[in-house]
C-alpha cells in the first residue's frame, strides 16, 4: 500500500503542498486533480523520491521510498521523457535497465507490449520519426514494461486519438487487475471518472475535496435534470430551488439545488409540459464539481 | 521483477549509454573522417603540395653563360653553394661552424650548370620550367664583370639575396685571382672568419636558442590535441545532461539512480570518450605517417629532412630529449586530472542550464579559460620568468599546459609540476562535494528564474 502521510513541501518560503494526504491499496486506481500548479508534480516527485518532503511521510508498502523500491516503481510523465534519437528497442532497453531488469527480460516484455499497442513494426525506429501518439504508446510501454507496483501517471492519454484512449484504458484496468496501485493524473475528468473510485482534488497545494468519488458526488447536493418536452424554459426558471435552465437544440438541463427539488420539477412537467419524451435524474458530473469547488477556492 | 543476483549495474550501464550515444551517431563518425582526413593532409602536406605542381623541394636549375673567358662559372657555382648554406644555417638558428662537402651537396636549393648555347635557346628553357633561370657573364670596357639574370617569374626574395651575394663573392674572387695575388694570401682572404659568440644574457645559450625553436614548432603542436579534447569532452557532458533535461527523461533517470551516480557517469563517460578519441587521433596519425613512407619511397622525411633534423637538434641541444622521462608522465598525470576537472565542472554548469543554447553560453567562459592557458603556454618563453606566468602556472585548468610549458623550458621543476597536480586534485575534491549540491537541484530544475538563488542555496546544503 502506498500511504502519503501529511506531507508538506516548501520551495524557500513558497508553499508547494500543504498537508496532503492519501492511501492507496493494491488494484486501486486513485485520482489526484488540480489545476496547473496545484502541486501534482511536486507530489509526484515526493512519491517518486526525487524530492523530499518538507514534512510527512511516503512510503511503500511500509517502507521509506528511496533507490531500493524504485526498482517496483512505473512513471509517466506529463511531458514527452522519450530521448528522441534513439530507437524504440534502445529507448525501452535504457529505461527498462534502469529499472533493474535484464536486457533479455526487457526484450521479451517490450515485443508483448508492442504487439498489445499494435506498434511492434517500429521496435527499431528511433523515436524523433514516430507520431505523437506513437510516442505517448512508447512512453506508457517505457513506465510499465517493469510491471510496477506502484504507477504514477500524469496526463497518460495525452496526444492520443480516440481508438488509443481505448487501448491505454484497457491497460490500465488490467495493470489495476493484476494488482498494481495507480495514482492517476489527468485534466479530463471523464477519464478520471472512468477510473478512479478515489480522488484528491488540489489546490495552492491544500486538498479542496477528497475521499471516495461516491461520496463526493453524495455530498455534492446539486443534480441535473435532462428534459425532453414542449414546455416554456421560463415556467421551470420560477421553481424555487432551480439554479439555472441550460436550453440545448433538443432538450433542457436543469440544475437544481438539491434532491427536494426533483419533485417540485417533476409536477410543473406533468402540468405543463407536452410531448414528453425525456425526464432523466443524473448526478453532476466531476467536471462539474471540480470546476464549481476549485472555482470557489481559486478567487480566495 | 528481476532476480536481485542477475540485476545489471546501473552506473556502467549508465557509463556505457552515454559512450554509445555520442560514438553511434552519424555525427561523430563524420567528425572523425574529417579529422583523419586533416591530419593525414597535414603529414603529407610536401606530398600534397607536389602533387598539385607545387615546388616544396623544387630545386632551382641556374644556366650560366660564361662569356668572360675567365672560368667564372665556376667561380660562381662554388660562391652560391657556400652562401646558400650559409644563409640556410642562418634561417634556423643553429649555427654550424664547420660545413662539410657532402652536406653542402645534399643542402643546396640550386643546381649550377655551364651552358655552351646561345641566349635564346637558354631562354627556351625557361619556358619549359619556371625553374630554370639564365644567368650570363660578361665583362665590360673596364674588364669588370657584368652579369645579366634572366627568369620567367619575379624571384623570390630569397633566391635573390643569396643569387646578389654569391654573384657579389664571384666578382670579388675574380678580381683577386686577377690580381697576382700570392697563393698563401689568396687562402687568409678565403678562409672563413671565425665567430666566437659571447653572450651576456647567460640564458640566450645555444640551449635557450634550441628551447625557443621547440616552443615555437613542437609544443602548439603537442598541446593542440590537448586542447581540442578538452572542447570535446565539455560539449559532450553539457549536451548530454541537457538532452536529458529538455525531454524530461532525466526525472526517469533520476527516480531509478541517484544524482550522484548520474553525476559520476557522465563524468566517467566523458574521460571514457575523449581517452577514445584521443587514442583515435595516435592512430589518424600513424596511418599520417605509414602513408607518408609509402609516398616518400620508404624515407619519411622525404623533402621535410632538415626541418626534422633541426627539430631533433633543438630537442637535443635544448635538454628536453633527456627531460621526457619525468616531463611526459606529470604532463599526462596532469591532463588527466585537469581532464576530470573539466568534466566535473561541465556537468555542473549542464545541471544549471535548460537549455543547450543556455549551456553554451555557459561554457564559453570555460573555453575562454582553456584558450588563455594554450596561448600562455606557447608564449611562455616569451614572458621569460614572469612571476605572474609562474602562479598562473599553478592555476587549475590553465596549469595542464602552461605547467609543462614552464618545465620544459626550465622554469617550473617537478616539485612545481607537482604542486599544480595536487592543487588540480584539490579543486575535483571541491568541484565534487560542492558541486554535486548544485548537480542534485540542477538537474530537475526547469526555470532560469532565481536560478542563481537557488544554486546558492543548494551550495549551501
Amino acid at each position: 500500500m502506498l500511504k502519503v502521510d501529511g506531507i508538506t513541501k516548501y520551495y524557500g518560503d513558497f508553499l508547494a503542498v500543504d498537508h496532503l494526504s492519501f492511501e492507496v491499496k493494491p488494484g486501486e486506481i486513485f485520482g489526484l486533480l488540480g489545476v496547473n500548479g496545484a502541486g501534482k508534480t511536486t507530489t509526484f516527485r515526493m512519491i517518486m523520491g526525487l524530492l523530499e518532503p518538507s514534512s510527512g511521510n511516503i512510503t511503500l508498502n511500509g517502507k521509506k521510498i528511496d533507490y531500493s523500491v524504485t526498482d517496483e516503481i512505473g512513471f509517466l510523465t506529463e511531458e514527452r521523457s522519450l530521448l528522441t534519437k534513439l530507437t524504440v528497442l534502445e529507448q525501452c532497453i535504457y529505461y527498462g535497465t534502469l529499472k533493474g531488469m535484464t536486457k533479455e527480460k526487457i526484450i521479451s516484455r517490450l515485443k508483448e507490449l508492442l504487439a498489445r499497442f499494435e506498434i511492434s513494426e517500429y521496435i527499431d525506429k528511433p523515436i524523433k520519426q514516430l507520431s505523437k501518439g506513437n510516442q505517448q504508446k512508447v512512453q506508457f510501454i517505457t513506465s510499465i514494461i517493469n510491471e510496477p507496483k506502484l504507477l504514477i501517471l500524469d496526463e497518460p492519454f495525452s496526444g492520443l486519438d480516440p481508438f488509443n484512449v481505448e487501448l491505454f484504458k484497457a491497460e490500465i484496468k488490467r495493470m489495476s487487475e493484476a494488482g498494481s496501485m495507480i495514482i492517476f493524473s489527468s485534466h479530463r475528468m471523464e477519464h478520471v471518472e472512468l477510473f478512479c473510485k478515489k480522488l484528491v482534488i488540489m489546490l495552492h497545494g491544500r486538498p479542496v475535496i477528497e475521499g471516495y468519488l461516491h461520496d463526493i458526488k453524495e455530498q455534492y447536493r446539486k443534480k441535473n435534470i435532462f428534459i425532453r418536452a414542449d414546455i416554456n424554459p421560463e415556467d421551470l426558471k420560477q421553481i424555487e430551488g432551480v439554479v439555472s435552465v441550460d436550453v440545448r437544440p433538443d432538450e433542457m438541463e436543469v440544475k437544481i439545488r438539491d434532491n427536494e427539488v426533483i419533485q417540485k420539477v417533476f409536477e410543473v412537467v406533468s402540468k405543463k409540459a407536452k410531448n414528453v419524451l425525456k425526464f432523466v435524474v443524473e448526478e453532476p458530473s466531476l467536471n462539474e464539481i471540480f470546476v464549481e469547488k476549485v472555482g470557489e477556492e481559486y478567487d480566495k | 521483477m528481476t532476480n536481485n543476483q542477475h540485476k545489471p549495474n546501473k552506473f556502467w550501464f549508465l557509463v556505457g549509454m552515454s559512450l554509445k550515444r555520442k560514438i553511434k551517431t552519424k555525427w561523430f563518425l563524420w567528425a572523425n573522417i574529417l579529422i583523419f582526413i586533416a591530419i593525414a593532409c597535414a603529414f603529407n602536406i610536401d606530398h600534397i603540395i607536389e602533387a598539385f605542381g607545387g615546388d616544396f623541394n623544387q630545386k632551382e636549375t641556374i644556366y650560366v653563360i660564361d662569356k668572360t673567358n675567365m672560368g667564372v662559372s665556376d667561380v660562381f657555382k662554388q660562391q652560391l653553394e657556400l652562401t646558400n648554406i650559409t644563409l640556410q644555417a642562418k634561417d634556423q638558428k643553429i649555427v654550424t661552424n664547420e660545413l662539410q662537402d657532402n652536406e653542402k651537396k645534399e643542402d643546396s636549393d640550386y643546381i649550377v650548370k655551364t651552358y655552351t648555347k646561345s641566349e635564346q635557346e637558354a631562354k627556351k628553357l625557361m619556358k619549359k620550367d619556371k625553374h630554370n633561370y639564365v644567368m650570363i657573364f660578361e665583362e665590360d670596357a673596364e674588364q669588370i664583370i657584368k652579369t645579366t639574370l634572366i627568369t620567367k617569374d619575379y624571384l623570390q626574395t630569397t633566391d635573390l639575396q643569396v643569387l646578389t651575394q654569391a654573384i657579389n663573392s664571384t666578382k670579388m674572387a675574380v678580381a683577386i685571382a686577377n690580381s697576382n695575388i700570392p697563393v698563401s694570401e689568396l687562402e687568409k682572404i678565403y678562409s672563413q672568419a671565425k665567430i666566437e659568440r659571447e653572450i651576456l644574457t647567460k640564458d640566450k645559450t645555444a640551449q635557450a636558442e634550441g628551447t625557443e625553436m621547440i616552443m615555437s614548432t613542437v609544443f602548439p603542436v603537442v598541446i593542440l590535441p590537448f586542447f581540442m579534447l578538452t572542447i570535446f569532452l565539455v560539449q559532450m557532458i553539457g549536451a548530454e545532461v541537457n538532452d536529458e533535461k529538455t525531454t524530461r527523461g532525466m526525472e526517469i533517470i533520476i527516480s531509478n539512480v541517484s544524482p550522484k551516480q548520474h553525476f559520476f557517469s557522465k563524468m566517467v563517460a566523458g574521460n571514457a570518450f575523449i581517452l577514445i578519441q584521443g587514442a583515435l587521433l595516435i592512430i589518424y596519425a600513424i596511418v599520417g605517417f605509414v602513408v607518408r613512407l609509402i609516398l616518400g619511397g620508404g624515407n619519411p622525411l622525404g623533402g621535410m629532412g632538415s626541418s626534422f633534423t633541426s627539430v631533433i637538434d633543438a630537442l637535443r641541444v635544448s635538454g628536453v630529449l633527456d627531460k621526457l622521462i619525468y616531463i611526459i608522465p606529470l604532463t599526462l598525470i596532469l591532463m588527466i586530472v585537469t581532464f576530470i576537472a573539466y568534466s566535473l565542472l561541465a556537468g555542473i554548469l549542464a545541471s544549471m542550464t535548460t537549455n543547450i543554447e543556455d549551456f553554451q553560453q555557459l561554457q564559453t567562459p570555460i573555453m575562454i579559460i582553456s584558450l588563455v592557458g594554450y596561448y600562455l603556454a606557447i608564449l611562455a618563453n616569451v614572458f621569460g620568468g614572469s612571476i605572474f606566468i609562474k602562479i598562473l602556472g599553478f592555476v587549475p585548468f590553465i596549469s595542464a599546459i602552461l605547467s609543462p610549458s614552464l618545465l620544459v623550458i626550465g622554469q617550473f621543476g617537478i616539485l612545481e609540476v607537482i604542486i599544480s597536480i595536487i592543487l588540480v586534485i584539490i579543486t575535483n575534491y571541491l568541484l565534487i562535494r560542492y558541486g554535486l549540491r548544485i548537480y542534485k537541484v540542477g538537474i530537475l530544475n526547469y526555470s532560469s528564474e532565481g536560478l542563481w538563488n537557488k544554486m546558492l542555496k543548494a551550495l549551501k546544503g
